[in-house]
C-alpha cells in the first residue's frame, strides 16, 4: 500500500469533523489525517512544551499524559522533539489514544528522528495536519498548527516551556479560544522553565500534582464503568449509593442495602483498598481516583 | 494469762489473718498494743476500757499488752476494736481461745458494735485460712453473707459477742434474704438506642474480645447512652467475680444495706477533674481508685481531653498488666483493675468539627493537640477506634423505616459465645480474652491465613497502617473469627476490623 492511499481528508462541515474546531477562529477548511479521528470525540487535553527540556520536564510530561491517557482522555501535541514527543510516549505507553497535529504535510516526518514514533501513532494513535500532502514544514506553520492543537482540546498543560517557546504561543491561543490553560511550574533559577513560570504568573492554572490535571476534566472520582468492572455486586450497590447521595455513614449504607453492619463493614474495607471510596469523620465519601 | 482471738487486716483489697494475743500481768497499770497497729487500732486503747466498763466487765487493773500476729505486717482498722475487747473479757473468765471463730468490729464507748469498711475481703481471708464462724457488725452481715461455706453471726452489742464465745448465748446464724432480682433496673437497654447499628456492631466486637475503644463523634450523637449500656452485654459475673468486685466495694465503703452485694458489672464514669490518686487508688493508705471500682467492667472516660495528662499517662499501666502496684513504706498494696476501657471523645476542642451545621472554632494547632492528647501513651491500650455520626432526625422520629433493631439479650448473646471461644483457647496460657494478647500470644494465635494475610499487606501498603497499628488490626480480626465462630481468620473478618483502624493522622 502506498503511503499515500492511507491518508484520509474530512472537510468542514461534515459530521466527522472535530467538533471543537468549529468553536475557534480560522478553524482550518480540511483535515488530512493516518489513524482513528474518533478518538478527538473523547475528552482531549493538549500537553505541549519545549524542544530542549531538562530530565524534570520529560518525565512529568510523560507522567502527565500515561495519567490523562489512562483515564480516556486523548493527549494531543506536535509531535516535536523534547516534550511533545514525551507526551505520545506517555499516552502510547499505557495504551491510550494520543493525536498529533503535524506543521507539514502527514507523509511527512519532522523531525526525522521520530520516525518510528510517527509510524506508532499512525498505527495506534492519529496523525493530522491542514496541509496538503507532501507540503514541508515552514517557520510560521508551527504557530498555525498550534490553533489546532488547542483548538482539538479541553484543556492545555504547558510541561515546561523556555521564555520563547511555540508552546506560549499554544498556551495564548487556547486561553483566546477560551479554553483552560495549566502549567507545571519549575525551579525559578533554570531558563529551561521560564515560560511555563511566566505563564502561571499571567494566570495559567499551576499545576501542583500530577492528578490536579484531571481536575478540570471532570475526571478526579472514578466512573460507573471502572466501578462496574473493578468492583463486586454489592461494592457497585453501594458505589451507586454514593454516587447518588454523596457522603453517608455506615449506618446509612447499612438501611439503604438492608444490610447488617457486619456485612458492609468488610466491605467498605476493600472498597477502600481499592480507591473508590475513603472514610473520614465517621462517614463514607467517593474517593478521587 | 494468756487469750488468742481471731481476726484478720486489709492490705489494699486482699485481707490476711491476724492473731490478737492478750496479756495480763503484774505490773504498773496500762494498756499496750504492739505488732505494727495504726494510729486507729492505737486509739482503741481510749474506746475499749470504756466499752468494757460501761457493759459491766472488769477491766484488768493490771498491765495489758496486747500483741498483733504476725507482727511485723502492717495493720490498720477499726475493725481491731472487736477482737481486742473480747481478748480482754475472756481474760476475766478465763477462756483462752474461741475455736473456729473470728471478729471484726469497731466499738463505741458504750459496747455497741458499729459497721466497718472491707469486710468481705477480712471474712473471705479468714475463711480461707479454715474459720467456720466470723462475728461482724449487724451492719455488715449482708455483704459477708455472700460467702456460702462459713457461718456469718451478726452482732450489735460487744456483750452478744462475748456471750457467744463464752457459750451462754449463742448468735443465731445470719440468714441471707432473697433480695429480689430488678433486671429491669439494670442499664439501659440497646434496644433504646435508635439507628446506630454499626456502633452497636463495634461494640459488641469490643466486648466480646475486651478492646479498649474510643468512640469519636459530635456531642450529642449519644456515644455516653451507649457506653452506659455496654455493661449489660457482658456476661454474668460468676460467683467468684461478685466475691472479688464486692470486697473492692467493701474495701471503699460503697455497699449499703440496700446494696451489700455487687451482682452487676460495674460501669464507672469518672469526672474528668479526677486526680491520679482518685483514679489508679492512693491514699497513705491506700484505697482502691476509679480503675479498680471498674474491675470486671466497664471505665468511660468522656471527654478524655479534658483530663490531665499526667493522670491518663499513669493509667496506662495499670491498663495493661490488670492490677495496680501501690508503694508504701512497709508493703506494696495490689489493687485489681482489669478493665474495659470504653473513650468518648469529640473530634475537636469545641466538638463541631465533623457537624457540617456548625460551626469548628478550632485551630488546626488546637485540632492538632486535641488529636495528640488522645492517642498519648494511652492510645496504645485502645484497639479500636469508632466514629459516630449523629442520626437522622426522621429516623428518630419515624420508628417504622429502620429494620431490626439489636437489643441487649442478642447482643449479649454474641459477645458470650465469643468469650467462650477464647476462654477455651486460652486456658491456662494467662490470657482470657483478645485484647490481652501480647506479641507472642498475637503470633500464636491471629495468624491469618492466606487470603487474610494478603489482605493484611494491601492494607499496609494502601492504608497507611503502622506496624503497631497492624497488630491490633489482628486482634480485632481474631475476636470477629471468634463471634462467627471461625478457626481461621479470614479475609473479611480483617476487613472488617480494618474499619476500626487508627487513623494515621491521629499519630
Amino acid at each position: 500500500m502506498k503511503e499515500t492511499d492511507r491518508i484520509q481528508i474530512v472537510y468542514r462541515g461534515e459530521s466527522a469533523y472535530p467538533a471543537r474546531l468549529t468553536e475557534i477562529r480560522r478553524p482550518p477548511e480540511q483535515l488530512y489525517y493516518m489513524g482513528n479521528l474518533k478518538m478527538l470525540e473523547n475528552c482531549c487535553a493538549a500537553v505541549v512544551g519545549s524542544r530542549t527540556t531538562t530530565v524534570y520536564g520529560r518525565n512529568t510530561g510523560k507522567a502527565i499524559a500515561s495519567r490523562l491517557a489512562e483515564r480516556g482522555v486523548t493527549v494531543v501535541s506536535g509531535m516535536a522533539a523534547g516534550i511533545d514527543s514525551c507526551a505520545h510516549n506517555g499516552a502510547l505507553a499505557v495504551g491510550g489514544n494520543t493525536a498529533a497535529v503535524l506543521g507539514c504535510g502527514v507523509d511527512i516526518c519532522y523531525p526525522p528522528e521520530n520516525d518510528g514514533l510517527k509510524k506508532e501513532l499512525e498505527r495506534k494513535g492519529l496523525v493530522l495536519s491542514e496541509y496538503d500532502p507532501g507540503v514541508r514544514a515552514e517557520r510560521y506553520s508551527f504557530p498555525e498548527r498550534n490553533r489546532i492543537i488547542s483548538g482539538l482540546c479541553d484543556i492545555t498543560v504547558v510541561v515546561q516551556a523556555r521564555n520563547r517557546s511555540g508552546a506560549l504561543i499554544t498556551a495564548e491561543l487556547a486561553a483566546e479560544q477560551g479554553r483552560e490553560v495549566l502549567a507545571v511550574p519549575g525551579n525559578i533559577d533554570s531558563q529551561y522553565n521560564l515560560g511555563s513560570n511566566k505563564l502561571i504568573r499571567e494566570g495559567a492554572t499551576p499545576l501542583i500534582s500530577i492528578d490536579d490535571v484531571l481536575e478540570p476534566l471532570g475526571l478526579r472520582k472514578a466512573s460507573r464503568e471502572q466501578a462496574r468492572q473493578k468492583l463486586s455486586d454489592t461494592e457497585y450497590e453501594i458505589f451507586c449509593l454514593l454516587q447518588e447521595r454523596g457522603e453517608l455513614g455506615i449506618d446509612q449504607l447499612c438501611c439503604h442495602t438492608g444490610k447488617e453492619p457486619a456485612y458492609v463493614n468488610p466491605i467498605i474495607s476493600v472498597m477502600e483498598m481499592k480507591g473508590f471510596i475513603f472514610t473520614e469523620m465517621g462517614k463514607v465519601f467517593l474517593a478521587n481516583a | 494469762m494468756l487469750t488468742k482471738v481471731k481476726t484478720a487486716t486489709l492490705s489494699g483489697v486482699k485481707g490476711y489473718p491476724v492473731t490478737v494475743e492478750t496479756d495480763v500481768h503484774r505490773g504498773m497499770p496500762g494498756f499496750n498494743i504492739v505488732g505494727l497497729a495504726d494510729t486507729t487500732i492505737r486509739e482503741a486503747t481510749q474506746r475499749i476500757k470504756p466499752a468494757i466498763m460501761n457493759c459491766g466487765f472488769r477491766f484488768p487493773d493490771e498491765k495489758v499488752t496486747v500483741n498483733l500476729v504476725p507482727a511485723a505486717k502492717p495493720k490498720e482498722g477499726s475493725h481491731f476494736d472487736l477482737p481486742i475487747a473480747l481478748g480482754i473479757m475472756m481474760l476475766g473468765e478465763n477462756i483462752r481461745e474461741a475455736e473456729d471463730t473470728a471478729f471484726l468490729g469497731e466499738v463505741s464507748l458504750d459496747g455497741s458494735v458499729n459497721p466497718v469498711r472491707g469486710v468481705l475481703p477480712l471474712a473471705l481471708a479468714l475463711r480461707n485460712a479454715g474459720i467456720k464462724n466470723i462475728v461482724l457488725p449487724a451492719g455488715n452481715a449482708g455483704e459477708a453473707s455472700i460467702l456460702e461455706d462459713v457461718n456469718i453471726l451478726p452482732s450489735e452489742h460487744i456483750r452478744d459477742a462475748f456471750k457467744h464465745v463464752s457459750g451462754e448465748k449463742r448468735i443465731e446464724k445470719y440468714r441471707r434474704r432473697e433480695d429480689p432480682v430488678r433486671e429491669s433496673a439494670a442499664c439501659t437497654d440497646f434496644a433504646q438506642v435508635i439507628g446506630q447499628e454499626s456502633v452497636k456492631r463495634a461494640i459488641v466486637i469490643g466486648a466480646a474480645g475486651n478492646h479498649g475503644m474510643l468512640m469519636m463523634g459530635s456531642p450529642g450523637c449519644g456515644k455516653t447512652m451507649m457506653a452506659r449500656c455496654i455493661p449489660g452485654i457482658l456476661p454474668e459475673l460468676t460467683y467468684e467475680e461478685k466475691l472479688e468486685i464486692t470486697g473492692i466495694y467493701s474495701v471503699a465503703g460503697l455497699l449499703s444495706e440496700e446494696q451489700p452485694v455487687v451482682r452487676r458489672r460495674p460501669f464507672r464514669s469518672p469526672h474528668h477533674t479526677i486526680t491520679q490518686a482518685g483514679l489508679i487508688g492512693g491514699g497513705r493508705k491506700p484505697r482502691p481508685g476509679e480503675l479498680s471500682l471498674a474491675h470486671r467492667g466497664v471505665l468511660f472516660l468522656d471527654e478524655l481531653g479534658e483530663f490531665d495528662a499526667r493522670v491518663i499517662d499513669a493509667m496506662r499501666q495499670p491498663v495493661e498488666e490488670g492490677i495496680i502496684r501501690i508503694n508504701r513504706d512497709l508493703e506494696e498494696v495490689v489493687f485489681p483493675s482489669r478493665v474495659m476501657v470504653v473513650i468518648a471523645a469529640n473530634p475537636c476542642k469545641c466538638g463541631n468539627l465533623w457537624d457540617e451545621r456548625k460551626l469548628c472554632t478550632c485551630t488546626q494547632k488546637q485540632i492538632d493537640s486535641h488529636r495528640r492528647k488522645l492517642m498519648g501513651p494511652f492510645g496504645d491500650r485502645i484497639d479500636m477506634h469508632v466514629k459516630v455520626n449523629p442520626v437522622d432526625r426522621e429516623k428518630l422520629t419515624d420508628t417504622k423505616r429502620e429494620g431490626n433493631r439489636e437489643d441487649t439479650a442478642s447482643m449479649r448473646r454474641k459477645v458470650v459465645a465469643a468469650r467462650a471461644v477464647q476462654e477455651d483457647r486460652y486456658r491456662g496460657l494467662g490470657y482470657s480474652c483478645n485484647g490481652e494478647l501480647d506479641e507472642k500470644g498475637l503470633k500464636e494465635y491471629c495468624s491469618p491465613d492466606a487470603e487474610g494475610r494478603g489482605m493484611m499487606i494491601a492494607a499496609y501498603d494502601n492504608l497507611n497502617l503502622s506496624m503497631r497499628g497492624y497488630n491490633k488490626i489482628l486482634k480485632i480480626a481474631r475476636t470477629i473469627a471468634d463471634l462467627e465462630g471461625a478457626e481461621c481468620i479470614g479475609q473479611r473478618h480483617i476487613a472488617e476490623a480494618l474499619m476500626f483502624r487508627i487513623d494515621s493522622d491521629m499519630h
